[in-house]
């Protein structure tokens, strides 16, 4: 139904603005990695929506040029804070500092926000952002403010970096130093927001940074990999959210925690010497296997304590599988059930009907009077209920199933799980053994 | 004794005098605040709990919105779930007048043409519609106006008899002015019957039945809900073939996607008020209707 041609022309400028985006803020996660101030910018990107708020309350609309210098402000403010707070915090951390300034300027902004009509919208923008709908000229401002950072973090590298990995700036061209990083960082962050939501930008900034320095010591090759794996990540996020039918943010958020899980995975089953690997991926199989006798085990005894009550695992079996609760219903039952699903299948096919019905009316032909819409109106309720009826007997059915099911399925379920476990554990060398001299030698 | 007796009139002054000369009636929304005044006049003192500008269906009642109703003598809510924070507000307040059911509560839904029926109250919450059991934008037809007004009449009615006659005449004479207004919109929009539109939320099925529109598609896929790529996509790619001449926006939703798809399908952008003062201009009822029709008869034209 939709070509290929539509999905690329949507995709392209919300792809090239990720990949813009995480250009920089790979780079900016690696120091904020090593400076061990996850939440900085989490800091920052609240005050700079503080900043914007403040603007919006004013009157200034945010891509205004008042707007814009509100917004810079309060990050310059947060940077000077961030900077200080490096040198004031040796003895209580700085994370302290940071969490306290996030606080403060989040509900420095619900206050605010209480005072405009449309707060609720803005709050709630700033956090999702809505990276769908970047637009071409957007893109062009975000490749020369992005550009243009990217060459100062270049120049500026080495005292940068430098402060990264020694700690507490010594004398006052290093606080120096220091600001121009939190300033960079949040001018970084401050657009990103305005764009791509806060939750989205934590993920360009920490997840990237992570994976690199899983797999690498230095910043090079933990930037190199950083960029691939972000770029890589939102092109799924963004076919995952286009395919899936899911909006666009949430989808960017989760393909970039599955690349994390992919990752860890790969660096422990597939990273380090042989014997290393094998041992791992023994582990990984034994920790697997126990989590799902587990959750079978669990299943079982739940169905056996509370039949009636949902089944996670026997709902996702039964669905999957298409079978439903049809091995424990009498014929009888089975004709009902198959009905009730038909029915109401029908029953919503004709609320639809009505409902195309009711709509071309509003244009097409004579206009229905008052009394016909009620009509129509109470023939759709009448359908609607209905339908209620009708998965009202499915309920049934399916909890008189499960009724049967629960000594037929629970019992044998439960024995076997432990009879596996038993068999894992009682016979030699299959998992255990090899697995506790190991324990013994490394610890 | 001769001070006992003039605290004693002072205090029935105080008491007295703000029920003698009037009704407190407190309305959930600006809507419903602009009808209530045409049928009370000068004899009602109206408030809305949701201010001027602000999404309904977004709305947190406040600490003081409960004070408000405790001072209130009628309540005036939209009903449908539309305001279901209504009920939580007036539970938080324990004050059984205003119960539904109650002497002093009017569901302004009741007797309305409802469209969009999707069932009843929880579950059709659950399946993450939160228009709960019909489209609740029903004041946006001036020909419900009609019932919303006898519903307010009713009640006015109920807990002050004295204004009763009063209220009838002058429901009357709104009633009168808005027909002859509503004619005059009809002629308007009358040159664009059938029109092609989008809606970013779908709060427009009853303003469309009015004025004769076509709503081709909905940019939220269920009320509050960002739309996603694919949804957004099919949405275009219906668009090439109805071609719509108008995307229709509002003041608090966001902006960004609204234009996407007005650039995409190359239909222009409009605001439009889903509610009294939510734009500049629309300072009552009528003014509302005026500044919708005026603005969607303007770009309309301008798509031909
Ligand atoms: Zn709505």
């Amino acid at each position: 139904m939709i070509g290929t041609g539509e999905m690329v022309v949507l995709l392209a400028l919300p792809f090239a603005a990720c990949v813009v985006f995480i250009g920089v803020h790979a780079y900016l996660g690696i120091h904020v990695l090593r400076r061990q101030i996850i939440f900085a910018d989490l800091a920052l990107a609240q005050l700079s929506a503080l900043g914007a708020t403040v603007a919006f309350a004013l009157g200034h609309p945010p891509t205004s040029l008042a707007g814009f210098a509100y917004t810079f402000g309060f990050t310059a403010l947060g940077a000077v804070l961030l900077a200080m707070s490096r040198s004031l915090a040796r003895r209580v951390g700085q994370e302290a500092f940071i969490g306290i300034l996030y606080v403060v300027a989040t509900a420095l902004t619900v206050i605010v926000v209480d005072r405009l009509p449309q707060g609720a919208e803005h709050v709630k923008a700033m956090l999702v952002g809505s990276i769908l709908t970047v637009e071409a000229a957007d893109l062009e401002k975000f490749a020369v403010l992005y550009g243009a950072l990217g060459g100062f973090l270049w120049l500026a590298r080495r005292p940068i970096v430098a402060l990264s990995e020694t700690g507490a700036p010594a004398g006052g061209r290093a606080m120096v130093w220091d600001f121009l990083f939190y300033l960079s960082f949040g001018l970084a962050v401050t657009s990103s927001v305005a764009a791509a939501g806060v939750l989205l930008v934590f993920c360009f900034l920490i997840i990237p940074a992570v994976i690199g320095s899983l797999f690498a010591g230095r910043i090079a090759p933990q930037l190199a990999i950083g960029w691939v794996v972000g770029a890589v990540a939102s092109a799924l996020g963004l076919l995952g959210a286009f395919e899936l039918d899911l909006p666009t943010g949430a989808a960017l958020v989760v393909a970039f925690a599955l690349a994390l899980v992919f990752a860890g995975l790969v660096k422990y089953l597939a990273w380090g010497d042989a014997a290393e690997r094998r041992a791992h991926r023994r582990r990984a199989a034994r920790a697997v296997a126990g989590c799902a006798a587990a959750l079978l085990l669990a299943s079982s005894l739940w169905l056996m304590a509370a039949p009636e009550a949902d089944q996670p695992l026997l709902d996702a079996l039964e669905a999957v599988t298409g079978i439903g609760p049809m091995p424990f219903l009498s014929d009888g039952e089975r004709t009902a059930f198959v009905d009730a699903v038909r029915d109401e299948q029908r029953y919503r096919a004709e609320v639809e009907r009505l409902n195309r019905l009711e709509q071309a009316s509003r244009y097409q032909g004579p206009a229905l009077g008052a009394d016909e819409v009620r009509r129509l109106a109470s023939y759709m309720q009448s359908f609607n209920e209905m339908q209620r009826g009708e998965r009202f007997v499915q309920a049934t059915l399916r909890a008189r199933a499960r009724l049967r099911a629960r000594w037929y399925v629970g019992v044998p379920l439960a024995i076997l799980v432990l009879a596996a476990g038993a068999l894992l554990l009682g016979v030699p060398g299959i998992l255990l053994p090899r697995a506790r001299t190991r324990l013994y030698s490394s610890g | 004794m001769r001070r006992a007796a003039a605290l004693a009139g002072a205090l029935w002054l105080v008491a007295a005098w703000p029920a003698a000369a009037e009704l407190r009636v407190l309305a959930s929304t600006t809507d419903l605040k602009s009808l209530v005044e045409a049928v009370g006049g000068g004899d009602v003192m109206v408030d809305s709990l949701v201010p001027a500008g602000a999404d309904a269906e977004a709305f947190e009642p406040k600490l003081s919105d409960l004070a408000r109703l405790r001072a209130a003598t009628l309540i005036v809510r939209v009903g449908l779930g539309y305001d279901a924070w209504v009920d939580r507000l007036i539970r938080q307040a324990g004050d059984t007048r205003f119960f539904r059911g109650g002497a002093a509560d009017v569901d302004a839904s009741v007797g309305i043409p409802l469209l969009e029926v999707v069932g009843r109250g929880l579950e059709a919450q659950q399946s993450g519609h939160a228009h709960g059991a019909a489209n609740p934008h029903y004041w946006l037809d001036p020909a419900n106006a009609d019932t919303i007004t006898a519903m307010i009449a009713a009640g006015i009615g109920r807990v002050a008899p004295a204004l009763a006659a009063r209220v009838a005449a002058n429901r009357l004479r709104f009633l009168t002015a808005l027909a002859a207004r509503t004619r005059d919109w009809q002629t308007r929009l009358a040159p664009y019957e059938g029109a092609a539109v989008i809606a970013y939320h779908s709060s427009w099925p009853y303003f469309a039945r009015r004025f004769r529109l076509n709503i081709v598609g909905v940019i939220e896929p269920k009320p509050g809900i960002a739309p996603s790529p694919a949804h957004l996509a099919r949405l275009v790619a219906a668009a090439r073939d109805v071609r719509p001449r108008a995307v229709l926006h509002e003041p608090f939703e966001p902006v960004e996607t609204a234009r996407l798809v007005a650039t995409r399908t190359g239909a222009p952008l409009v605001v439009l008020a889903p509610s009294v003062g939510s734009v500049s201009g629309t300072g009552d009822y009528i003014a509302l209707l005026e500044h919708n029709v005026a603005a969607l008869a303007r770009a309309l034209a301008s798509a031909e």
